[in-house]
């Protein structure tokens, strides 16, 4: 067991966090929204907590509160991402489809650019020297933290597609305008549904700072957006699983590859063509189709009491 | 003359919607052109022109989904228009769509459940943490009430998109009517169904009305339907009004002869 | 700012907007018939800069599976003479041509036939850059490699002539560029704007779905679109390669990006408003002053935020009214 997570430790934690991230697109996705944003407010989230976990400004803060630092920084990050979503989203989101993705893509160039220049940020190089969360001995540890959070996304997602906020996003999704007619406001929608996605992409960069030890403007590329894309595309993005999926599956792909040696990034990005020629439902779509959900079924009008056999209670 | 009296008999009713002045140009055409007009409260006013006149247009701007270039409408006296299209809906103006739009991936149970939105309120942590389960089973409730009363109830799981024309358009105002609107716009409601759908569609509209105590325009081509349906009617041409009345003495209108035959 | 200054800032500015002019005229045609953004085509414009450093220089010494491979152990026929670097620089982008061609029917011909999310062309193309990209990797390495100073000829590096007591310096290399990005657009005018291809194309930039009408077959028309694309996108590679170097596998991402911009800018499918964005981004980012010039790579993202925000269609982009 110790060898298998000392070898394959990282790498599932990293499934786990691209499952994460996928998730952080599909929120707005759910609204309609194609948003590439998700790696600016990765890089943000990190960058809070790596600037809380070394920057000697907060030595005190750290000192008085040992351990709790680490809630502190994720807090912070979901906050600052957060307020960070809403100033960018309510300009950016008056833009369709391809537009808003072309906004969101301009805004993590220009954050790029200005972590690639701020001293704060450590520049080019970065910050390094993030400590371990919690002095977590192994990488496969982090699986505490990103598990957990992944777990409550999903419970989370499944839990708003149930409710009324949840057919908003699907009305605007699909027919904005006439969900607008029926009484639907696109623009606080989507704002919420961009924001949803900002704050838990920060909240992962926020864990991923102590888990990668450094962080730098690499973490928050356009490249990185598309990856996330592709997660949510080729897992399947009508349902919760398809970016969970769709994160494990392509960031073990490369991995998997690896006997391969210099031929694996070729081939991934074969794996991209090919799986979004052939699998246009993506993953979790296409396994879905045999499943079809049950049809709705009819409450009972009034409610009936129902005994139970033999009666008495 | 036939009287203008509804179901509910000839009480005199305030006026529910005053439109002053109402004009739309796109670049250079003027699709609706300086139209004014009163409805009644309660009253089903048929809206006919010939294709292109500007009805469709008219409704647009009535339900802020196309802002005026001038004039105003107003609603119980209140300005509607200038108001974002989900405002206006949470007034009561409700509609449907000539060219149907329905969320057509999406089952009719949802679609209509949808429409609920400006009669209830539960928000994202409500939702998430479930405690707005009461809402939830009252907008359950009502959709399916709705879609029993335009006969899709055993059909409430499927796809909106591949329900029929007819069925379509049926879908269509039962989502209207989730929004309870005191006041609904039926943009040719009849298009594309048969005969025998047509009459069952001018009971199925007076008893909406009665029913839901509705003020209803309806904008139609087939003349005999409006003619058995609407208490007055006005007649559109070129984005002009150029007669309102009741649907008998409109039909012998000059004016309107000339614009149908003209259209020809 | 002085006299001097103005001109090499303008100068400088002319010359890589240009470039960016033609890269960005790749995206627009591409986005004009399909409505899809091709992200391959950053990809496309390195292939052509190392397409044409093959032909004149033969050889990759540094790294990868052609490191030792010699196509012409007695020297490059295309070395040494402007012409003949022309000619080879028009074959480099030809040939990034036919790869555009090749990715349109392997990524984007099967997806169209399907009829997916046309969100999914966006990472079938990206699939197409990462593979190009690696391969480059894998063949030639990650090297930057200089095409030696007498490629084309005996010619002066640089121009220099004074205003007042300043000297103002214009490479060659600009003044090469801005040519023949001149040549290229007036050669793109006249064939949009005269020639039955360039009709259908702008025929179906306004309103898809005509060409068939015009009696061109759309599958052809399309090919001969991404055609077009590659050869403008593997120009303007050979172009900013011969300036600054063929900066390994990635030098085109960078490209492929601020293009986005540009086109943007300029208004989405609209031809002439690429060659206004690709000229706007690059002057600007010429006048960024030299103390904030770590900020520059910014500048296209800073305006196209921008111009997304005030004109959503772009400065030449027509504003689309959608009909209920
Ligand atoms: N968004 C728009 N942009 C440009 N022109 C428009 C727009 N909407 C409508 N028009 C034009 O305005 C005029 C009126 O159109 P409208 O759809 O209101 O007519 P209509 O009376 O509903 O016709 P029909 O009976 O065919 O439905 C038409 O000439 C139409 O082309
Ligand atoms: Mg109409």
């Amino acid at each position: 067991m110790g060898d298998f997570l000392g070898q394959y430790g990282f790498l599932i934690v990293t499934m786990v966090q691209a499952g994460l991230l996928g998730l952080s697109l599909y929120f707005p996705l759910q609204a309609g929204q194609l948003s590439l944003a998700s790696p600016g407010f990765y890089a943000v989230g990190g960058y809070v907590a790596a600037i809380l976990l070394t920057n000697p400004a907060f030595a005190g803060w750290r000192d008085a509160l040992g351990n709790g630092m680490f809630p502190l920084t994720w807090l912070a990050a979901a906050l600052i991402c957060g307020v960070l979503g809403l100033i960018v989203g309510v300009p950016a989101l008056r833009l369709r489809g391809i537009y808003l993705a072309l906004a969101t893509i301009a805004f993590i160039e220009i954050l790029r650019v200005i972590s690639l220049n701020l001293s704060i940020t450590g520049g080019a190089i970065g910050i390094f020297g993030i400590p371990q969360a919690f002095g977590f001995q192994d990488r496969w540890q982090y699986i505490w933290l990103f598990g957990p959070l992944l777990i409550l996304t999903l419970l989370f997602a499944r839990q708003l597609e149930r409710s009324r906020v949840g057919r908003a996003f699907r009305a605007i999704r699909e027919d904005e305008l006439a969900a607008d007619a029926m009484g639907v406001p696109p623009t606080h929608y989507k704002v919420l549904a961009f924001v949803i996605g900002a704050v838990l992409a920060g909240l992962v960069g926020a864990m991923s700072a102590p888990f990668l030890n450094t962080w730098n403007a690499k973490q928050g590329t356009f490249d990185a957006s598309i990856a996330i894309l592709a997660f949510v595309l080729i897992g399947g993005s009508r349902n919760i699983w398809g970016p969970v999926v769709g994160g494990a599956l392509l960031t073990a792909v490369p991995e998997l590859l690896r006997f391969l040696a210099d031929w694996r990034l070729v081939i991934n990005g074969l794996v991209l063509v090919v799986a979004s020629l052939y699998l246009p439902q993506g993953i979790v779509g296409a396994l879905g189709g045999v499943r079809r959900p049950p049809p709705p079924r009819r409450p009972p009008s009034v409610p009936v009491v129902v005994e139970a056999p033999g009666g008495g209670s | 003359m036939t009287a203008v009296t509804t179901e509910r008999g000839t009480v005199e009713r305030g006026t529910v919607l005053e439109a002053r002045g109402l004009t739309r140009r796109f670049g250079g055409l003027v699709a609706v052109n300086d139209v004014s007009f009163d409805v009644r409260e309660g009253e089903i006013f048929g809206l006919i022109g010939p294709n292109g006149a500007g009805k469709t247009t008219l409704f647009n701007l009535m339900t802020g989904l196309t802002p005026p270039s001038s004039g105003t409408l107003a609603y119980r006296g209140q300005k509607v228009t200038g108001l974002a299209p989900h405002r206006i809906a949470a007034l009561g103006i409700s509609r449907t769509f000539q060219n149907i739009r329905l969320f057509r991936a999406l089952s009719a149970l949802e679609n209509v459940k949808i429409a609920q939105h400006v009669r209830t309120r539960a928000g994202l942590w409500a939702g998430v943490f479930g405690t707005s389960r009461a809402e939830e089973r009252r907008v359950e409730d009502q959709a399916w009430a709705l879609l029993d009363l335009v006969g899709l109830a055993d059909r409430a799981g499927e796809s909106a998109g591949n329900f029929s024309y007819g069925d379509q358009r049926r879908l269509e105002i039962a989502r209207a009517l989730a929004t309870e609107p005191r006041v609904l716009l039926l943009d040719e409601p009849a298009a594309g169904m048969n005969t025998a759908e047509k009459g069952q569609l001018t009971a199925f509209i007076r008893e909406v009305r009665a029913r839901f105590d509705l003020t209803v325009l309806v904008i139609e081509h087939h003349v005999p339907l409006v003619m058995d349906l609407c208490d007055r009617v006005a007649v559109l041409n070129f984005g002009q009004l150029i007669a309102v009345g009741d649907p008998a003495a409109v039909q012998r209108d000059p004016k309107v002869i000339e614009a149908y035959l003209g259209g020809e | 700012m002085e006299l001097s200054q103005l001109i090499q800032n303008l100068m400088n500015g002319l010359a890589i907007g240009s470039v960016y002019a033609i890269f960005a005229l790749g995206y627009t045609l591409v986005f004009s018939i399909l409505g899809i953004i091709n992200f391959a085509h950053g990809a496309v414009f390195t292939l052509g800069a190392y397409f044409t450093y093959t032909l004149v220089v033969g050889q990759f010494e540094n790294n990868g599976l052609l490191k030792g491979i010699n196509l012409f152990p007695d020297g490059s026929p295309f070395s040494g003479n402007p012409w003949l670097f022309a000619l080879a620089t028009l074959i480099g982008a030809a040939v990034a041509g036919l790869v555009a061609v090749l990715i349109e029917r392997l990524a984007f011909r099967p997806m169209r036939s399907r009829g997916g999310d046309p969100l999914l062309a966006l990472v079938s193309s990206l699939g197409v850059a990462l593979v190009v990209v690696n391969l480059i990797q894998l063949l030639v390495g990650a090297e930057i490699y200089n095409f030696p100073s007498d490629a084309y000829g005996q010619v002066r590096p640089a121009l220099s002539f004074h205003i007042g007591e300043k000297v103002v310096i214009i490479r060659t290399v600009q003044l090469i560029i801005f040519a023949v990005s001149l040549v290229m657009l007036a050669l793109l005018g006249y064939v949009i704007g005269r020639t039955r291809v360039g009709k259908a194309l702008r025929a179906v930039a306004e309103n898809p779905g005509t060409a068939s009408l015009l009696g061109i077959s759309v599958d052809r028309f399309i090919l001969i679109t991404f055609f077009l694309s590659g050869f403008l996108g593997g120009l303007a590679g050979t172009l900013v390669g011969t300036a600054f170097g063929v900066a390994g596998p990635y030098f085109g991402v960078s490209y492929g990006l601020k293009g986005l911009a540009v086109i943007v800018l300029g208004g989405l499918g609209s031809i002439p408003g690429a060659v206004v964005g690709g000229l706007v981004i690059g002057l600007a980012e010429a006048f960024v002053p030299a103390q904030y010039s770590a900020y520059k790579d910014a500048v296209a993202f800073a305006l196209l935020f921008v111009i997304l925000l005030v004109r959503p269609q772009g400065l030449l982009g027509r504003a689309q009214i959608q009909k209920v």
